[in-house]
């Protein structure tokens, strides 16, 4: 093997053949690892060079990669996460998801950046890694079981200090939105990256790890390290904001703006945000807050059910779920939220998707276009019954469950009405209505992967104001905005540390980090282009995976139907003013495809 | 009267929701929000506002669900039966 001259990195990956039961390292490809850093960015390098864009996601041709960054696991600001990237099987795109927690700096310490599986297992199985010793072994005996059984029964029969990230019965039942869950309650959510992990017969990874990170100037990462802690710290979101009210704060803000997306879009204020926000959680359900390993922000919410009409406990529910799950089913019942989101951390599924494939079914009910006999109960808005319900059906694939783990785009196709589904290139929207909040709508209808708000993040000055407010109704430079939000949310993606983050630091704390943590330089400018360069892969491969830029679009809801009540009635998505600046900002053709000159100024070509 | 409410941070300090105060002839935010700190024994406007007296980055005040930012900020008036929602700096994803 040749060597990786570089530090940050571990430098080693690791390559299961499912298929044939082997498990090899590779030496890091260093030059990929400079122009990509890792995660999302040198796991997509990898799986682009080696998948052919047509593939089917359930194919043994598939391949699912966990990459971390080269930040990962070390002590930095927030930096505990890593990505997961595959074809997804709810999109067609590139689907890549992100999660933290303390697994990913496990895999880090065990000396590997990324694990690339190929093939197909001939039965369950799952990977055990301690240190350098890496074997598939047998998981019949875990097929079947939830996250958390799957957990406990690794843990007992592995190590016990182990960290693990597993599917449960979602993603063995190849329900298109399944997660994969690291911790019990972390979740790489989106895009269905669970059901190519169960169609793949694996059902967890489990890592245990004794080494560190090499770092290359410890002195001067430490420095960036207490500049980074001071930032966050000191700034009110990352210092004091998240850690007391999580994300679900964002319920009170987002309804009293008229942007919180209520009974599957047709409304946008919600007369039950009180009782599921933020502000009623704490004094509910919440027992403490939570951080990924060595984060100093501890948005996690840690909760349980006691006194109230469900029992259980876990972690969330985060602000998605509360919309997802709740307002966009017209469930103002923060108990059953909360329960339902058990059960996706447990069956291994998206909240987002579920929760709006629910309303989705709702409304095809409201309509007529679904009959209490198909779905097998009576469906209306605010039934949360009938919510906790159907989640745990779709987990299994049972009754109208079956319909459900479609997504709701294919569900709603199947009755006839795809524009139903609240979602662009088939991934639903999450809990910002694109037509009050312009430049959220535009990122929605470019992100590489759908519908997502953490591609770029324009809720952050178009809503909150950092790190300037700007005019939510107005489409004047959101195209610029949007573009900078993307690529700095690539790098950030690609680099091992918590989004969280940006709120406090920026491009000049990470070229730091990245500079003393490798040895390479990195600045400001090659921090904005590595983003702009992931962010072009990704779009060359959907591409080519035949997800034209027709798809760059919203629905039809979204650009034609005007908001119709609240302070934000009679507003609709103004793409069409917004969408050829961004082509040209991107420097891709007025079609939108990158130019071959752009592409080669990127070193994609 | 002028109803104000209390979202976040601001809620747990003052451990209440809502506030209602009697209309001032020509009064705008800021004014409003120095009255209130005056009313209310525990201070609470240093959520809000820096040291200035300008609102911190990230702080959100709405008068009848417009952000006072793209009004006149906080020289907004309000009058009676207007509703002043506070909410100090927070996030999500």
């Amino acid at each position: 093997m040749s060597r990786f001259s570089l530090k940050g990195w571990s430098g080693k990956l690791l390559r299961v053949d499912l298929t044939a039961g082997t498990c090899t390292d590779e030496v890091l490809n260093e030059q990929w690892a400079k122009e990509y850093l890792g995660g999302r960015g040198l796991g997509t390098k990898y799986f682009t060079e080696e998948v052919a864009a047509d593939v089917d996601p359930f194919s043994a041709e598939n391949k699912l990669i966990l990459a971390a960054g080269p930040l990962t696991g070390t002590y930095g600001a927030a930096n505990g996460r890593y990505m997961v990237i595959t074809k997804s099987p709810l999109t067609g795109t590139i689907a890549s998801s992100n999660s933290g927690g303390y697994f990913p700096c496990e895999l880090r310490y065990a000396g590997y950046d990324m694990v690339i599986f190929e093939g197909k297992a001939e039965y369950p199985s799952y990977l055990q890694i301690h240190n350098d010793k890496a074997q598939l072994v047998g998981a019949v005996h875990l097929w079947g079981k939830s996250t958390k059984e799957t957990e406990d029964q690794i843990l007992a029969e592995f190590h016990g200090d182990a960290k693990i990230a597993c599917i449960g019965q979602a993603g063995e039942n190849l329900v298109s939105f399944a997660a994969i869950i690291n911790d019990k309650h972390r979740a790489a959510g989106r895009t269905g990256i669970g059901a190519v992990m169960g169609s793949k017969n694996l059902k967890a990874i489990a890592v245990r790890g004794t080494g560190g990170v090499k770092i290359a100037d410890p002195v001067a990462y430490r420095e960036a390290a207490l500049d980074s802690y001071a930032l966050l710290k000191a700034n009110p979101v990352s210092g004091e904001g998240l850690p007391a009210l999580g994300t679900p704060v964002l319920v009170n803000v987002i309804n009293q703006m008229g942007a919180l997306p209520t009974n599957n879009f047709q409304k946008d204020t919600f007369d039950g945000a009180e009782a599921i926000s933020g502000e009623a959680l704490a004094s509910t359900y919440l027992k403490r807050n939570k951080g990924c390993m060595g984060c100093v922000i501890g948005c996690g919410r840690v909760t349980g059910l006691a006194g109230s009409r469900f029992d259980g406990d876990g972690e969330g529910p985060e602000y998605e779920t509360l919309f997802s799950l709740g307002s966009a089913c017209g469930v103002d019942d923060l108990a059953a939220i909360t329960k339902a989101n058990y059960i996706c951390n447990e069956y291994g599924m998206d909240t987002i998707t579920i929760g709006t494939t629910i309303a989705c079914a709702m409304e095809l009910a409201e309509k007529g276009l679904v009959t209490e006999e198909e779905i097998g109960m009576p469906l209306s808005f605010g039934d949360a019954d009938a919510m906790v319900k159907l989640v745990e059906m779709a987990g299994k694939r049972e009754g109208f469950g079956e319909k459900l783990a479609m997504g709701s785009y294919r569900m709603a196709e199947s009755f006839g009405a795809p524009e139903l589904s609240m979602s662009v290139k088939k991934l639903e929207f999450p809990a910002y209505d694109g037509r009050g909040i312009q430049g959220i709508g535009l990122n929605y209808a470019t992100s590489n992967r759908g519908a997502c708000h953490v591609r770029g993040y324009m809720i952050s000055p178009e809503v909150l104001g950092l790190p300037e407010k700007l005019d939510p109704q107005a489409t004047e430079d959101k195209a610029v905005w949007t573009k900078i939000f993307q690529d700095f949310t690539a790098t950030v993606d690609s680099s091992g540390v918590c989004l969280f983050t940006t709120f406090a630091i920026g491009a000049p704390q990470f070229a730091n980090f990245l500079t003393a943590a490798t040895g390479a330089e990195f600045t400001e400018a090659t921090i904005m282009e590595i983003g702009e360069r992931i962010y072009n892969m990704e779009r060359v491969f959907n591409l080519k995976a035949g997800v034209d830029p027709s798809q760059d679009t919203l629905p039809k809801r979204l650009l034609e139907e005007p908001i119709s009540d609240g302070p934000l009635k009679g507003e609709v998505a103004k793409l069409g003013e917004m969408l050829p600046e961004y082509y040209q900002e991107r420097g891709w053709s007025t079609e939108g495809i990158p130019t071959d000159e752009r592409l080669q100024t990127l070193g994609l070509v | 009267m002028i109803k104000v409410q209390f979202y976040s941070l601001i809620r747990i300090l003052l451990k209440q929701e809502k506030l209602e105060l009697s209309a001032c002839e020509n009064e705008n935010v800021g004014q409003l929000l120095q009255r209130l700190q005056r009313q209310i024994a525990t201070p609470f406007l240093h959520k809000l506002l820096d040291k200035k007296g300008e609102p911190i980055l990230g702080t959100i005040i709405m008068v009848n669900r417009r952000n006072i930012h793209h009004l006149e900020k906080l020289e907004t008036p309000v009058a009676d039966s207007d509703v002043v929602a506070l909410f100090p700096p927070g996030a999500g994803g």
